[in-house]
Parts: structure tokens; sequence; C-alpha cells
């Protein structure tokens, strides 16, 4: 047994003592997920750019195919084709409002990853826990394929594949496949496969849970078997074209976007495409023959595929489009699967907010009205009828109301402006309202332009096979 | 009240309790499991009622009525327990909704909000029509609650003791044993009988 598995093991084990209350075992899960062979097989690498302060730190740890950006410290660990992306990270002297309270920002905000294990996954934004601003750690924590664990402080958890943590601190949990969690704070809760838990403690409560046996078409995890189903054929039959991206070291532009917008090397790019202005197109994102308008954003892993999308688009990490027309100001969240067929066209009209880790999927033609809040599993008109809320009259909502397998406690309003207020913030971060003409409301899209990248390798033989030496990376 | 009073108060309630304790036994206050409901595993809901009619009119001639039956394996040890809340919970309607009513408080959703959920759908059915069905198909096994390490209780035990087991454990009855055999139930109702009888005899209100 080489350093490499020992360290799995430690991994496991420390996970397993934190998750015991909840009879959990995660090695029948993982062991075999993360190909220990291929640990050398791929480089790491790390962005630089002048708008983020760089820090890195690796130490024993495995790190294949992964990608680092900002300020972050990896002790004890394996990622295998992760992102980490700290590109969002408080900064010193900014001021972090919770409740009635300021509270200033003393240091450069770093993640901090532990004893933690991570097969593509993503890992974004900035610790919203008030009580750890300037560290956002991530410890005894392991998470399988297409995860997203973003601006949430983690320890001792288990993240199944598609499943999401938005914006919330979690202890000792399990989040189960395809569940989307963003809860403010959450301890010992095993959340089933296929949840969507909304809450904002004291002004709204938002639940929807998938019919299981429905949503195993589309994503299966099982102890001893890897993640199967629609989600995992869909990503796997488009990754050869991802490796080729990986493969060239340097990439010529072959597309011509606007100088406001800006497009990753490591996105896969297919014909034809059409970009706007202030568009962000994050890497491992993948374009084939779609239309990006003004200020439309494709975040990481997201597919984009025969689709339109008119503008001001937030389309969230994970999310796939496909045979879509989308209208101005739509938001797609976080590992939404929305697929139409070629002349069975899917249409959703401007403003309308798509429910993270939604499903729609048809084999006839469907329109989403002007303003809709869409959730759960969507296949034709009826479920639509079902999943789906003018946000008009969501918005007057005061009490509670239940719809289908939904259950909604609190104020809509709140609920209504908590999503606008924070589309409006990816929008503004992203750079959507960057305007040339006096360079004011830059972001990502135009700082994003000013970046390089460094690879850095592992050991390929020996006893620390696989495993990165350590490196510090300063300015 | 002066500190004198009420320390004058407190002895009187602390030798009260110890005189209480000292003048009642547990094999005073227990049921005998002999005239006590039972019936043996295999046995319908509605033959566990019979059982518990019976106990009732050959036996139990207070105010308090019997409340429980006890399920015996072949041997005759007693295995579990029914009481009117499991019979209750039995008849309530059972499928993949209504489950997913039960654990959505883990979710921080208030108890008014999952009242309301369970008002809605109970209203939608009509849980209670099939009740002859359901009385001669559900098994005594398939609701009965097998009794916890507390709420066994030895014999010569203080009553004081049992007092304790049954608040620590919110128990409503503990099973007397004597040498591993059960020999008797401890009602809640039959000690807090005794404990107020006591006190009305002493005249705690005219100190």
């Amino acid at each position: 047994m080489n350093a490499l598995e020992k360290l799995f093991i430690r991994i496991v084990q420390r996970v397993n003592i934190n998750l015991r209350e909840l009879e959990f075992d995660a090695k029948p899960y993982v062991w075999d997920l993360i190909p220990k062979n291929q640990m050398t097989k791929f480089y790491a690498f790390y962005g630089i750019a002048p708008d983020h302060p760089l820090s890195l730190q690796f130490k024993h740890s495995g790190l294949a195919g992964s990608y680092f950006l900002g300020q972050c410290r990896v002790s004890n660990s394996l990622l295998y084709k992760c992102d980490v992306r700290g590109d969002e990270l408080k900064k010193k002297g900014d001021k972090f409002q919770f409740k009635d309270f300021k509270i200033p920002i003393f240091r450069d905000e770093e993640i901090v990853i532990e004893d933690s294990a991570f097969i593509k996954t993503l890992i974004h934004n900035f610790s919203h826990d008030p009580e750890t601003l300037e560290k956002f750690f991530i410890k005894d924590t392991i998470s399988t394929h297409y995860a997203n664990i973003h601006g949430s402080p983690s320890s001792g958890c288990f993240l199944g594949p598609f499943s999401t943590v938005d914006l919330t601190t979690m202890w000792d949990c399990i989040i189960g496949t395809f569940s989307y969690v963003q809860a403010g704070e959450i301890s010992h809760l095993n959340i089933e496969p296929g949840t969507v838990w909304v809450q904002s403690p004291g002004a709204f409560n938002f639940l929807y849970r998938y019919p299981i046996e429905k949503l195993k078409d589309y994503i299966y995890f099982s102890a001893g078997i890897k993640p199967q189903g629609i989600f995992m054929d869909f990503v796997e039959s488009r990754k050869e074209d991802f490796q080729k991206v990986f493969d060239v070291v340097n990439l010529e532009p072959h597309l011509n976007v606007p100088e406001s917008a800006s497009l990753d090397r490591y996105a896969v790019i297919k014909p034809k495409m059409d970009i706007g202005e202030n568009v962000l197109v994050s890497q491992r994102a993948y374009l084939e023959n779609a239309s990006l308008g003004k200020g439309a954003n494709v975040q990481e892993n997201c597919f984009i595929i025969s689709s339109r999308l008119e503008g001001y688009n937030v389309t969230a990490h994970g999310a796939k489009i496909i045979e879509a027309n989308v209208g101005k100001n739509v938001f797609v969240g976080f590992n939404s699967f929305l697929r139409g067929q070629p002349g069975n066209r899917l249409s959703i009209s401007k403003e309308s907010i798509i429910m993270p880790h939604t499903i729609i999927d048809i084999a006839e033609p469907l329109t989403i009205p002007s303003g809709h809040i869409v959730w759960g599993l969507v296949t034709n008109q009826d479920d639509l009828e079902v999943n789906s809320i003018s946000i008009a009259d969501l918005s007057k909502i005061k009490t509670r109301f239940t719809k289908g397998n939904m259950f909604f406690e609190g104020s809509g309003k709140r609920f209504v402006s908590a999503f606008q207020d924070r589309i409006h913030h990816i929008l503004k971060a992203n750079g959507a309202f960057f305007n040339s003409s006096d360079n004011s409301d830059q972001g990502h899209a135009q700082k994003n332009q000013n970046m390089s990248f460094n690879t850095i390798q592992p050991y390929p033989r020996g006893e620390h096979e696989g495993l990165f030496p350590t490196i510090m990376i300063q300015p | 009240m002066c500190k004198a009073a009420a320390l004058h108060r407190y002895l009187y309630i602390t030798f009260n309790r110890s005189f209480i304790v000292n003048k009642f036994l547990i094999k005073d206050l227990m049921v005998p499991i002999s005239e006590y409901a039972t019936v043996p595993v295999g046995a319908t809901l509605f033959e566990a009622y019979l059982a518990l009619e019976k106990a009732q009119e050959e036996y139990d001639h207070d105010k308090y009525r019997h409340r429980a039956i006890l399920i015996l394996d072949k041997n005759n040890q007693v295995i579990g327990k029914v009481g009117q809340l499991d019979v209750l919970r039995a008849l309530e309607p059972k499928n993949e909704k209504f489950d997913r009513f039960e654990d959505i408080s883990k979710f921080n959703f208030s108890s008014q909000f999952i009242m309301r959920l369970h008002e809605q759908y109970l209203m939608q059915g009509e849980p209670l029509s099939d009740i002859c069905k359901k009385g001669a198909q559900i098994k005594v096994e398939d609701l009965m609650r097998a009794p916890t390490e507390g709420e066994y209780v030895e014999e010569d035990t203080s009553l004081n003791t049992a007092i304790h087991q049954l608040v620590r454990g919110s128990h409503m009855a503990l099973l007397v044993t004597r040498d591993n055999d059960i020999v008797g139930i401890l009602r809640l109702t039959d000690v807090f009988a005794a404990i107020f009888h006591t006190m009305k005899e002493c005249g705690i209100d005219d100190q």
C-alpha cells in the first residue's frame, strides 16, 4: 500500500467517525470511485491574475486534474478533477453584514481543505458563516461527481453525486444524490436523494422532494457502484472533448468574442457559437451551436447545446440547457437539466426562475410563461402546472402553501426577493453590467481575461506516486 | 412565606415522601400479571381488544381502567406491549405520501404547518372507514413495542426508585419482576393515586 492509498483510508476513516451517528460507511461508496492509477495521469494547474490575491499551499495531497485560483491551502487531501475557485473570497477591509452586525474582515479569506477527498467537485464563493469569515474551511469531507460546495464550510460530511450545498455551514451531514441545500447551518442530518431545500430561518422555507423512482432514471448512486443514469451518460459522452482541451498547452482562440466578454481557455467551444458583450464562460463549460446574448454567463460544468440565451442569463454551476430558447433575465439554478428535442423545443420566457436542481425533460414543445418560478421534475404541460407558480402569485403568499411534492412556509415575497437579489448580485459579479465607456461595473468577464495558468505535477512513481510534493506559491 | 415556614414545609414534604414510599410497597400497588390483559404473538388487534375487555370485566373494578395489552411469546414471556396510542397509530392511513409528512419536521417546518398538512391529507380520505378490516388484519406484533431496560423494576425495589423510573422514562407503567419473571404491572395511575391518597390523609392543605 503506497502513501496515496494510506491517505485515502485515513480520509474515509475520519469521515466515518464524524458520521457514525448516522451509521454511514463511506468506503463502499467511494473506494473505487477515485481512480488511484489516474492520480499520476493528470497535472494540476492554477491561475495567476492581477485582480486576485495569490497564495497557494499544497501538502501531502493528490490534486490530479484540479484547478486552483486565489488563496487556498490543501493538506492531506485527494482532489480529482476539481475546481477550487477563490475569486470571490473576502478581502481584508471588507465588511460582512450579518443581521444587525457589520463585521470587519481582518485578513484576506482563504479556502482551507484538510483531510478530504473530492471527485469532480466545484468549490467556490466565500464563507457565509459569521463565525469563520476569514477561513472557508472544508475538513473530513468526501464529495462525489459534480457536487458543488458553494460558500459552504463543511466538517465531517458526505456529498452524493450532483448534490449542492449552497451558503450553508454543514456539520456531520450526508447530502444525498442530486440534493440541493441552502439552509444557513445544518448538523447531523441525512438528506435523502432528490431533496431541494431552501430555507431562511424566520423568513421562508421551501422543500421539494423528487419521486425517487423517477429520479433514478436520471441519476442513481449506491454503495459499490458508480453513479449512473442520464446525467452521467450525458457528461461522459462529452468527456473526450474536454480531454483535448486539457491536453493542449497553448490553445489558440478560434472564436472572435467581444473585448468585454471572457471565454475560458479550459471551456469546450464547438461550432457554431455567437457570443455577445459581457458574456462570461467559465472553465469546464461546454458550448455547442449556441448563442449567448449580452451579459449571459455560463458557469463551471454547464452545457449549452443548440440553444439561444437572449441575455442577462445566469446559468449556474452544472446546469445543462439543450434545444431551448431562453428569454432575457432567466435564471437557471445549479445542476438543472433542461432538455428539449429538435423540433420539440423548450421555451423559457423572460424573467423566469428555474429553481436549482430542476429537471425539465420534454418530448413535445413546452413554453414556460414569463415571470414564473419552476421546480422539480417536469416532463409535460401537466407537470408544469403542478411544479410552477407565477412570481406575482408566489409573492402574495404570507403563510403557507403546498403544491404537488412542494411545501412552502413563510413569506413568498421574501423568497422571491432573495432570489432576485441574488441573481442581480451574480450578474454584477460576473460583469454583465460592465460599461466599456467608463470601465465601470467590471466583473469576472472582464477581470478573467488577464489570466495565465501554470501547471504542477505529481510524483510519477515510488512511495509517493500520485501525490504532489509540498508546494507553496506566493506572489 | 417566611424562611422558617418554608423550611417547615420542606421538612414536612420530605418526611411525607419518605412516609409514602415506606407505606406502600410495589407488590401492593401492582396489578398481578394474571389479572392483566395478555395475548399471544399472532393475535389480531381485535383479539387484543377482546382480551382487554375481558380483563376489565373480570379483575379491574376500580375507576382506573386497563390501558394496555401485554404480548406473550410461546413460553409465556412478555415480549412487548400495545398501548392505546399504538393502536391509534396503527389505524392511521399509511402510504408513501403520509410517511413523507412524518419526517418533514427535520426541515424546520413549524408544527402548525405539519399539523395542517395532516389535516388536509386526512380530510381527503376516510381513514377509519375500514376499521373492521384492519382490526382483523393487523397482528399485535406489528404494533407492539418491546419494553426498554428502564421499564423493568424488581418487586422488592423501593417505590421511590420506581417513581424515579416512571418520571425519567415518561412511562405509563413498569413491568414488575421477580427472579427474572414478570409478576405484575406497576401503573402510573396507581402510584399517582397512592401518593394523593396519602396527601389527603395527612391533610397537607391545612399546613
